[in-house]
């Protein structure tokens, strides 16, 4: 699938625009810019930042630590508002919307998986795997999807080898099954678009190279967009176009090579 | 749906929230105890106030002659031909009220304790008996185990009657009387002595005293009220003897009236009434500014008492109250650190795709389930614990063998409670809307916590 769109991808116009611009983007970056406030400075941390992640496509994210990656992540994912410049997701332009629009749109089309995992230590891995499917309907309509959705969760559960852990909590999960929850999470709204922030970044490499494998074909399988952000090169150089972020600026796009 | 969902597992699995529901649960059973229980100690003094009244009296003044001259206090039969006409009135009494001195031969008279000096101060009631057993507590009074060693009458329907031991050979017969436990006590009295009743009768024209009356009585028995000061100076006696004693022209001063349905129709019996027997000449007319005075409610009769008892029972409520507080207060403290603790929750809940609404609410329905379980808990337990109150005194004194509630103080012999539901509704209520404001702070402080720093944190 990926291949197809890389083909009916158009080829960028020579030097003009700083990224590429597609009509199917799904999610689609334009100027931003975002400041902090740190005492009396004003400090920017993004200086105006164009990036398009296409429909299937595998984007990889990478740059130093305070270039900006996980700022631009943050406002990619809805989490963090730009201070200027423009987030579209599927079309809609996402900082324009009210509050809860904006919220049902993060639930939506929009899956987190975190370097930490960040599963609620409370609930139990089918549990944690459901919560946005909580979130997203009344008492009602949950109830009446329930079922599915449990069906659902148990599945993807199993089919990432963790069937005989669907009732422990996070506590009682190694690192590599709690992120493995954490991506099933991510999945059961079936989103658009999967952030993913160093998600093997606290895991030993083999186990880590495992997680990534299963993180990969699902994206694969399922063709969704997919934004790795990653310090790891031989992890970018899975990545069918890799971003270089530096200063808060777009240095180097492997699509659209900027000329030295 | 997460925010039940989740609140109910946070309320369960973290045991700090214990804290706040046992906080409530502590407040709302101790409001609705204490409450219940000061509401039968005031019920009680309002029955005590309420005492030998009826529901309503009717007091017509004393010194002033009706329109066509004759003196207003002789027309006894007519005044309560025009009570009882009233379909809303059960029954209707006569009574004449007077006040006299007692001696009794062979006390001997001791000046320094004016209390025993061979003399009391008594407030004599003249009754018709069957009228007065009809419209007030009299039976209850005449029928009410003695607390102290004295002879109750023989017959409850005819308090007059001669006791056993009376043997009315010894003596001419004289007329009879009943006296309150503790007037008898004091002086001794046992069925069939002799006491003397002597009182002051005034000139109705000038108004001074003219002369000095007394007569033999011979005692029936004895009658225990509520009112510690009728069970201490009051004489009952047939009404006939007691004008008889007083030589005056008149043979009632007092006219209670009981009533199928007091509190639905005193006001408007009393406004009646007020009409009816002002328009028979019976009464002042209602405009005078003596008339409004005549025909009065019980409470009305007794107003600055019961109001000083409500206003007890107001105070104490709002002092009360700020065990609410105390417990919102807990509440507060527990939610707030749960909310730092929580951080991570809150920024993944957001990065699932809740609202900042959806976490306020999260963190208010987390008080709620403490207010509700809280309070639910508490009104049961407050309610068992007031109703059960007796017996558990009872027990506690027992078993650690000290006298918690002494029922000698009383004049009634177990620990009041009247569970009033509006005001068990007002506590839970209270409970609720107070945990809530305390939840409140918290929960706000949560829904402003910014989702990148609460994720942040690891």
């Amino acid at each position: 699938m990926s291949e197809a769109q890389q083909t009916a991808a158009p080829s960028p116009k020579s030097g003009a625009a700083p990224s590429p611009r597609r009509a199917d983007a799904i999610l689609r970056a334009t100027a931003i810019r975002k400041s902090f406030r740190a005492g009396e400075r004003r400090l920017e941390v993004l200086h105006g930042i164009d990036l398009a992640l296409e429909r299937g496509e595998l984007l990889g994210l990478m740059g130093a630590s305070g270039a900006g990656k996980t700022t631009l992540l943050n406002i990619l994912g809805l989490l963090d508002s730009p201070s200027s410049g423009e987030v579209h997701l599927d079309g809609q332009s996402a900082w324009r919307l009210p509050p809860t629009e904006r919220a049902r749109l993060r639930n939506a089309k929009i899956g987190f998986v975190f370097q930490f995992y960040h599963l609620l230590s409370e609930l139990d891995a089918v549990e944690n795997v459901l919560l946005p499917a909580m979130i997203a309907h009344s008492r009602r309509d949950y109830q009446q999807r329930k079922a599915a959705y449990v069906q659902k969760a148990r599945d993807m559960l199993a089919s990432f080898g963790l069937s005989e852990r669907l009732d422990h909590r996070p506590t009682q999960l190694s690192g590599g099954e709690q992120q493995r929850v954490a991506i099933a999470r991510a999945l059961l709204r079936d989103p658009d678009v999967l952030i993913a922030d160093e998600p093997t970044g606290n895991l030993d490499s083999a186990t880590g190279e495992r997680v990534l494998e299963l993180l990969l074909e699902e994206q694969r399988r399922r063709g969704i967009s997919m934004l790795l952000v990653t310090h790891d090169e031989r992890l970018a150089a899975r990545c069918e176009r890799v971003v270089y972020i530096e200063d808060g600026l777009v240095q180097a796009d492997s699509r659209t090579p900027i000329p030295q | 749906m997460f925010k039940t969902f989740l609140s109910l597992r946070y309320l369960r699995t973290r045991r700090t929230n214990w804290i706040g529901v046992s906080g409530i649960f502590v407040a709302v059973a101790a409001l609705i105890m204490i409450l219940s229980i000061m509401a039968g100690f005031l019920q009680e003094s309002r029955d005590t106030l309420r005492g030998s009244l009826s529901d309503l009296i009717v007091q017509p003044r004393f010194d002033t002659p009706g329109r066509d001259g004759r003196p207003l206090l002789k027309d006894g039969a007519k005044t309560l031909e025009i009570v009882r006409a009233d379909p809303r009135v059960a029954a209707a009494c006569l009574e004449l009220q007077w006040f006299g001195l007692l001696t009794m031969e062979g006390r001997q008279m001791i000046l320094s304790d004016p209390m025993m000096a061979g003399m009391s101060g008594v407030h004599l009631v003249g009754i018709d008996v069957e009228d007065e057993l009809a419209t007030t507590d009299l039976r209850a009074a005449l029928e009410a185990p003695p607390r102290v060693a004295v002879q109750r009458v023989v017959d409850v329907e005819d308090p007059f009657r001669a006791p056993p031991t009376f043997d009315p050979g010894d003596d001419v017969p004289r007329p009879r009387v009943v006296v309150g436990e503790q007037l008898a006590s004091r002086w001794g009295m046992s069925w069939g002595d002799e006491i003397t009743i002597g009182t002051a009768v005034f000139d109705p024209q000038t108004g001074e005293p003219s002369d000095y009356n007394s007569m033999d009585f011979q005692v029936a028995g004895t009658f225990r009220s509520k009112e510690n000061e009728a069970d201490l100076g009051r004489i009952y006696l047939d009404r006939r003897d007691l004008a008889d004693l007083l030589g005056l022209d008149a043979d009632y001063n007092t006219v209670l009236v009981r009533l199928h349905d007091y509190e639905r129709h005193k006001r408007a019996v009393v406004a009646d009434l007020r009409e009816r027997l002002a328009a028979a000449n019976l009464l002042h007319p209602p405009d005078s500014s003596v008339g409004r005075w005549e025909v009065l409610t019980w409470e009305d009769f007794r107003r600055n008492l019961l109001a000083a008892i409500q206003n007890e029972k107001a105070l104490m409520g709002v002092m009360l109250s700020l065990v609410l507080v105390v417990a919102g207060f807990t509440v507060f403290a527990i939610l707030s650190m749960m909310v730092s603790e929580k951080r991570r929750d809150i920024g993944i809940l957001c990065a699932l795709g809740s609202t900042s609404r959806g976490v306020l609410a999260l963190f208010l329905m987390i008080g709620a389930w403490e207010a509700v379980v809280g309070a639910g808990l508490g009104t049961l337990a407050g309610i068992l614990g007031a109703t059960y109150i007796d017996s558990i005194e009872l027990w506690l004194s027992s078993t650690f063998g000290i006298q918690i509630f002494d029922r000698g103080v009383y004049l009634f012999d177990h620990i009041p409670h009247v569970i009033d539901p509006l005001g068990v509704a007002l506590i839970v209520l209270g409970a609720v809307v107070c945990t809530l404001a305390f939840a409140a702070l918290p929960a706000w402080r949560a829904s402003r916590l910014n989702p990148i720093d609460a994720l942040r944190y690891e």
